[in-house]
């Protein structure tokens, strides 16, 4: 039995009258007048517009305004007034199951007071005021219809971005603050335009140039600098969700491997300024469109990346998830299982967008130079199964498919009127067969020749020796150097064949590929692939026979049957002999059989991919200029103007500047879709040149507008995980400038690359890094800017930072104390130090010296300052872009 | 909610800093999310303080990675002996194999070598014994746990549905592998609650973690990620000491250089919240390094207090450590304990073979620390108030594996929860006769969760998100028979 301390008996009988009290409370709320607006309406919206509102009317039922509930539906007014037991409305909300509304599929039933609430307002007549409107019609959503160019407000300054936010402000009686210091302004839009701050020479010539256009010189040396894409790049991979590789052990689960050549596309995109979309069409569909470029091919590690070995539903559920909600800002995942419950997005719509992606599947081509796809590779898309049908899965379980029912390719109405036109891809013979690609034969070649000169050297070593046993007068070594021979001898045997059947593969290859009658070459093809492999196997037996100096018995019968076989093989004649492949197929899953894996890549592609690229990347489209704009406009002000960065349905919020979003996003399709102008145009403005501080801000500002929604002021922002320790590293001048290649460990932590190449999985990741809110490589449309202990740990205790200290000391210089407390506040946070603040410096500088003088420390001078500049790399400003 | 000021004195902002860390740092985050999550009418983000009045402040989580048998610890079934060797087919209990019932499971690994049915009835490997005023039976190598059962509230009607080790992060967090990544409750509770001491981390884990269970926050946030501990104060967690030549009063002076400066900021930057909460985190941090060290040094412990926990024998003194840390912790207010036991590769209790010699040597790990865990916090009367949970990610076959092995079983399983509240020497639920199916008063892993968060004092459906729907079966329902 249950043993019950008093104690808790009683503290037990404290909740149940605490909970009594709460329903007494809500029903002599009920008792009093209800308020529609405020109390019932809010009920009805959270629990039935998504079927009874302007989005579905179920039933012919409306509830979005009293009127319509008064008229009810298909069985008559949903309520009488004054008569709650005659109310269809309080039956269905207060019964029980298959009957009660909201249906059990959507969640518990309203809460008792909240039925209250609903029986008191029909019992006190229904009334509602005069105001009361139905929800608007989703086809008026602001996002869902194109953009049109608003006129720029007139005396606002050069920039139209100054005008529009300018127009606010005097609706609002708004008061700005004043620019930054100019130290400040570089160290911002330095950091914001390539993560590292501004060198020494940078600043000083920057303050040196009187010149009116000086700001703007500056914007366009960073943006001309080959940091700007690794910096924007690794902004793009957030929202992309770029990881490399990870599983258990060796088992390759998720993401792929080398898919660092997406990363490196990524960064060059940017740096050459390819218009976004151009860059959208490439990243879903470069094999369609230009399928033997295999520097555009790389972009398609996009499709890469939702790879999932175990299961193809959850693999294709992350691309339209991910798709959806990086280039539309649209949350089609919520159509998975029903109809979405805010947008005007069915279910069915949900499997035809999935269906775009049906067919595709990876595969890894071999790149010039490295033909071992262990060691390099480009993972990228293609068409694998042209035919595979899409099923709508039954309330989004995948055991339920609706087989009779395949989904064609295609999109919600609303956004696509005129539907979509597929045209299939008929693709280049080097595409299908990336064998015929002249370097896959000749950089196999290559290999092939080295092996060969390798095995000639070692027999020519081995001549030399037996040529000197045999002038001796000792047996005993003669046997083993015969060992040695014959191996030597079948490896080069081996390698030769190796040759001869490479290159007579690769011509029945090329024979074929061109039409050309090629049933001798074939046949010629077919014997020397049998005699590599009979050469093959015989080196194999002479191993077992010979290479631990005496023979292996477990190898040797195995080897020998395997001699056998492969004669056997070679005296039957043939016409079938193995391409070369120049790619290997990614499993589809874990129970591929292996006769799919086999299967030739097709020589079609079904232009599904392409045309919803095309319909993506369409200035038709009102959603993806406004989203990438959004997306850019938040990197650069550290707010959003539509705060719900991937969410721009009508559960989103809206944009706190309408106007500027659509002329913001008109400009960017005007020239080319192009990222450096809207950079430009963005970090030129007044509005990013003004200080972040609230500082003699105008009162009346400060009372209409403290969280600065306009603008009206600059926002301070915390450097991301990246840009901490590129910093540090920059300013100690320690930085490896090298750019794109291979990741770096994770765990390297000497290395001096920048951040963004460091290998970043679910399962490994830098551990400084992540201590700063390092991007999440499930999801990351915006990143965390927390503020916590193990952060100043990082900065105070690590290696890292306590080794860049020293160093940037050493950068610093020998000069006197009050030089060089200036230049450090300088290097570190952008600014000159206060009288106040360089007076604690120099006081706790001499409090070093005197410990360390008093503990015999070689340079208490130099330690002491190198102590002050780790202090400022622990100073708020040094994380923060003010 | 602290606002940015209009145009605070200097007095004013210092003064400022004087309230709780938790409360500013939050408030620098939320008046960043507030703009992207502000959409919702009504949403405001938590306070920090329990919707309802609490029974529980703190809570200590053991988890054994691999996999428990339930039939070999706390779910003794002697029909399994009985039907030795036979197929499940030919015993009465036949309709355990209804496709109906079997149909809970959702498997990740298609034709993986385990997860499978397994249907030759297998024996109990131990023997089982009553124990304590409620007779509650116990496996015979669970000696020590055997002797605390009137605290516990056995739950033996537990189900989840990955078959695969998958089911670790589901049995955290309540959702399948395949849904995604969701916030664990930790987070959750971190989320939820405020600090109940300053000086330390209120989300802590300690125990190797695996893969699938290395973070925690998701969508919370990376702040509501369980800062890991090492048993070890001489470098209790990352950074905890400096990674060079700097003596501690050198870095004295440099954190309170680092505060002055950044206090004489905030003229310039007036009401910036983002500069409150950093001066608090490095006051928190300077602290931490000092107070981690001295919750994680067991000298002052006395002999018996060394020994309750089993860290004189060599084989239960790695978990033991673990145990009196959590307990050291506990007491100096953390709120949340996550503690791993065996996790590597798929869990040291995954016995697909030799469970006899698996489980034996497991239960030896953690027998008498857990037991001394729970009798130390009872004698300091600190059970009253931290719930203790023994949970696994799923049971093991009644069916054997090779011959001498159980395989994963996800429809029926033990969690044991003991303190904070709840009933002691109950047991609730229960499988069929075989121990394959839950068949009474059936509980999926979140009801777990549930009840924890109503312990605590929260209600999971005011801690949701904006734009993060949860459904009923995220949240779960707490189990109210085991409620004292």
């Amino acid at each position: 039995m249950i043993r019950n301390g008093d104690g808790s008996l009683a503290r037990r009988s404290g909740v149940l009258a605490l909970l009594a009290g709460s329903l007494a409370i809500s029903s002599t709320h009920a008792a009093d007048r209800v308020d529609y607006a405020r109390q019932v309406k809010p009920i009805l919206s959270a629990r039935c517009f998504a079927c009874h509102g302007a989005l579905k009317q179920e039933s012919g039922l409306r509830v979005d305004t009293a009127r319509a509930i008064l008229a009810g539906g298909d069985g008559g007014p949903a309520i009488v007034p004054g008569s709650v037991g005659e109310s269809p409305l309080i039956d269905r909300v207060s019964g029980e199951g298959d009957d009660r509304m909201p249906p059990t599929s959507e969640g518990v039933g309203l809460a008792p007071d909240q039925i209250a609430v609903l029986r008191a307002w029909i019992e006190q007549g229904a009334r509602a005021p005069a105001d009361d409107r139905p929800e608007p019609d989703p086809r008026d959503h602001w996002s869902f219809r194109p953009p049109v160019r608003p006129g720029v407000p007139p005396n606002g300054g050069g920039n139209p971005i100054d005008a529009f936010l300018a127009r606010q402000w005097a609706k609002q009686g708004l008061k700005p603050q004043p620019p930054a210091p100019s130290g400040i302004w570089l160290r911002r839009v330095t950091l914001d335009l390539i993560g590292l701050p501004p060198t020494a020479a940078e600043r000083a010539a920057f303050q040196a140039d009187r010149s009116p256009d000086a700001y703007e010189k500056v914007v366009d040396r960073l943006l001309a600098s080959p940091h700007h894409g690794e910096q924007w790049g690794r902004h793009w991979l957030d929202i992309w969700r770029y990881s490399d590789w990870w599983g258990l052990g060796k088992e390759l689960r998720n993401s792929q491997k080398h898919i660092w050549h997406w990363r490196d596309w990524v960064v060059e995109s940017l740096n050459h300024d390819v218009g976004y979309d151009q860059m959208i069409r490439e990243m879903l569909a470069a094999d369609e469109q230009s399928p033997n470029d295999l520097g555009r091919l790389r972009a398609t590690g996009f499709l890469a990346r939702p790879y999932f070995l175990f299961n193809r539903n959850t693999w294709l559920e992350e691309v339209v998830e991910h798709t959806s909600k990086a280039f539309l800002g649209l949350t089609l995942n919520c159509a998975r299982c029903h109809d979405h419950k805010y947008d005007p997005i069915g279910q069915p719509d949900y499997y035809r967008f999935r269906a775009f992606f049906e067919p595709y599947q990876l595969r890894t081509d071999v790149l010039p130079g490295t033909p071992d796809l262990d060691r390099n590779g480009l993972p990228r898309a293609f068409d694998a199964n042209l035919d595979a049908p899409t099923f709508l899965f039954i309330r989004g379980d995948e055991r339920r498919p609706r087989k009779d029912r395949p989904m064609k390719p295609g999109l919600p109405a609303l956004l696509a009127p005129e539907g979509i036109a597929i045209e299939p891809v008929t693709l280049p013979s080097e595409a299908a067969t990336p064998g015929l690609r002249s370097f896959v034969v000749a950089d196999l070649l290559k290999e092939a020749d080295a092996k060969i000169e390798a095995a000639r050297a070692a027999i020519a070593k081995e001549r030399g020796r037996i040529a000197l046993a045999t002038s001796g007068w000792t047996r005993g070594p003669m046997l083993l150097d015969l060992f040695s021979w014959t191996l030597a001898t079948r490896t080069l045997a081996s390698a030769e064949a190796n040759r001869d059947s490479l290159r007579a593969r690769a011509r029945a290859d090329r024979a074929r590929s061109q039409g050309i009658p090629a049933s001798d070459l074939i046949s010629q093809a077919s014997k020397l692939e049998r005699q590599a492999a009979l050469a093959s196997a015989e080196l194999d037996l002479a191993r077992a026979t010979f290479a631990a100096g005496k023979p292996d018995p477990k190898k040797l019968d195995p080897a020998r049957k395997a001699v056998d076989a492969a004669r056997k093989k070679l005296e039957a004649p043939g016409d079938l002999y193995t391409p070369i492949a120049g790619a290997r197929k990614t499993l589809e899953s874990n129970v591929e059989p292996a006769a799919s894996q086999r299967m030739p890549f097709p020589s079609t592609s079904t232009g599904r991919r392409s045309a919803l690229a095309r319909w993506i990347a369409d200035r038709k489209n009102p959603l993806t200029a406004r989203v990438a704009v959004n997306h850019v406009w938040m990197r650069h002000f550290g707010a959003p103007l539509v705060p719900s960065v991937a969410d721009f349905g009508r559960k989103g919020t809206p944009p706190t500047h309408p106007e500027l979003l659509d002329w913001l996003a008109i400009d960017f399709m005007d020239h080319g879709w192009s990222l450096k102008r809207l950079h430009r145009l963005i970090v030129t403005s007044d509005a990013y040149r003004r200080t972040s501080s609230a500082r003699g801000a105008d009162p009346a500002t400060l009372v209409a507008d403290p969280e600065n929604r306009l603008y009206w002021r600059m926002n301070s922002t915390r450097m991301e995980a990246q840009v901490v320790r590129d910093s540090l590293l920059r300013l100690a001048g320690s930085l490896d400038e090298t750019i794109g290649g291979p990741p770096v460990p994770s765990n390297d932590e000497a290395s001096r690359r920048r951040s963004l190449y460091f290998f970043h999985s679910h399962n490994d990741y830098p551990r400084f890094l992540a201590t700063f809110d390092d991007a999440s490589v499930i999801e990351c449309y915006r990143r965390s800017e927390s503020i916590v202990p193990a952060q100043a740990l990082a900065l105070s205790n690590s290696k890292l930072a306590l080794s860049m200290a020293g160093r940037i000391t050493a950068q610093i210089g020998t000069t006197n104390d009050p030089e060089f407390i200036r230049s450090a506040f300088e290097t570190i946070l952008g600014e000159a130090p206060t009288p106040d603040e360089r007076t604690a410096c120099e006081l706790t500088l001499a409090q070093w010296r005197a410990i360390l003088k008093a503990r015999n420390t070689t340079d208490p001078n130099l330690r002491a300052r190198v102590n002050l500049v780790q202090a400022l790399l622990n100073h708020n400003d040094f994380v923060t872009i003010r | 909610m602290p606002h940015p000021h209009p145009a605070p004195s200097r007095r004013d902002f210092l003064a400022g800093l004087g309230t709780s860390f938790t409360g500013l740092a939050l408030a620098a985050i939320l008046h960043r999310d507030r703009v992207s999550l502000g959409s919702e009418a009504g949403w405001s983000p938590p306070d920090g303080k329990p919707h309802f009045p609490p029974m529980a402040r703190a809570v200590i989580w053991l988890f054994m990675n691999g996999g428990v048998s339930h039939l070999e610890t706390f779910d003794p079934k002697p029909e399994l002996n009985r039907f030795a060797g036979k197929s499940i087919e030919a015993t009465p209990y036949k309709n355990a194999l209804d496709p109906k019932k079997l149909a809970l499971s959702r498997v990740v690994v298609v034709n993986d070598a385990n997860g499978q049915q397994r249907n030759t009835l297998f024996p109990t490997q131990v023997g089982f014994k009553k124990y304590g005023q409620s007779g509650i039976e116990v496996s015979d190598w669970l000696p020590h746990l055997g002797g605390c059962v009137d605290d516990l509230a056995v739950v033996r009607s537990i189900y989840t549905t990955d078959n695969n080790h998958g089911a670790q992060t589901q049995f955290h967090s309540g959702r399948h592998m395949l849904d995604g990544e969701f916030p664990n409750l930790g987070a959750w509770v971190h989320y939820g609650l405020g600090t109940l001491n300053d000086d330390l981390p209120q989300f802590v884990s300690i125990g190797h973690r695996e893969y699938w269970n290395k973070s925690d926050g998701h969508y919370l946030g990376p702040e509501h990620d369980a800062v890991p501990i090492r048993v070890d104060p001489t470098n209790p967690l990352d950074y905890a000491r400096p990674e060079g030549d700097l003596s501690t009063e050198e870095q004295r002076l440099g954190f309170s250089l680092v505060d002055r400066l950044d206090r004489l900021r905030g003229e310039s930057y007036p009401g910036d919240p983002a500069l409150s909460a950093r001066i608090k985190s490095y006051e928190l941090a300077f602290r931490m390094q000092r107070s981690l060290p001295e919750a994680l040094d067991f000298r002052g412990e006395p002999e018996s207090t060394h020994r309750l926990y089993g860290l004189d024998d060599p084989v239960s003194r790695p978990f033991g450590e673990q145990l009196l840390a959590t307990r050291r912790l506990v007491e100096r207010g953390v709120r949340f304990i996550q503690v791993q036991h065996g996790a590597g590769g798929a869990g040291v209790w995954d016995a697909h073979s030799g469970l006899r010699n698996n489980h034996a040597a497991n239960c030896r790990k953690i027998d008498q620390p857990i037991a001394g865990l729970l009798v130390d916090l009872k004698r300091r009367g600190l059970l009253d108030e931290t719930l203790v949970v023994f949970g696994t990610e799923f049971g093991r076959t009644p069916g054997s594996q090779g011959g001498d092995g159980r395989d994963h079983h996800i429809y029926g399983f033990t969690v044991w929860m003991a303190g904070g509240g709840l009933k002691g020497g109950v047991v609730h639920g229960a499988t069929d006769e075989i121990g394959f199916h839950a068949v009474e008063n059936r509980h999926y892993v979140t009801d777990i969760h549930a009840t924890i968060l109503h312990q605590l004092g929260l209600d999971s459906r005011r801690l949701e998100l904006p734009g993060r729907k949860r459904l009923d079966i995220d949240h779960g329902q707490p189990i109210r028979e085991i409620l004292a």
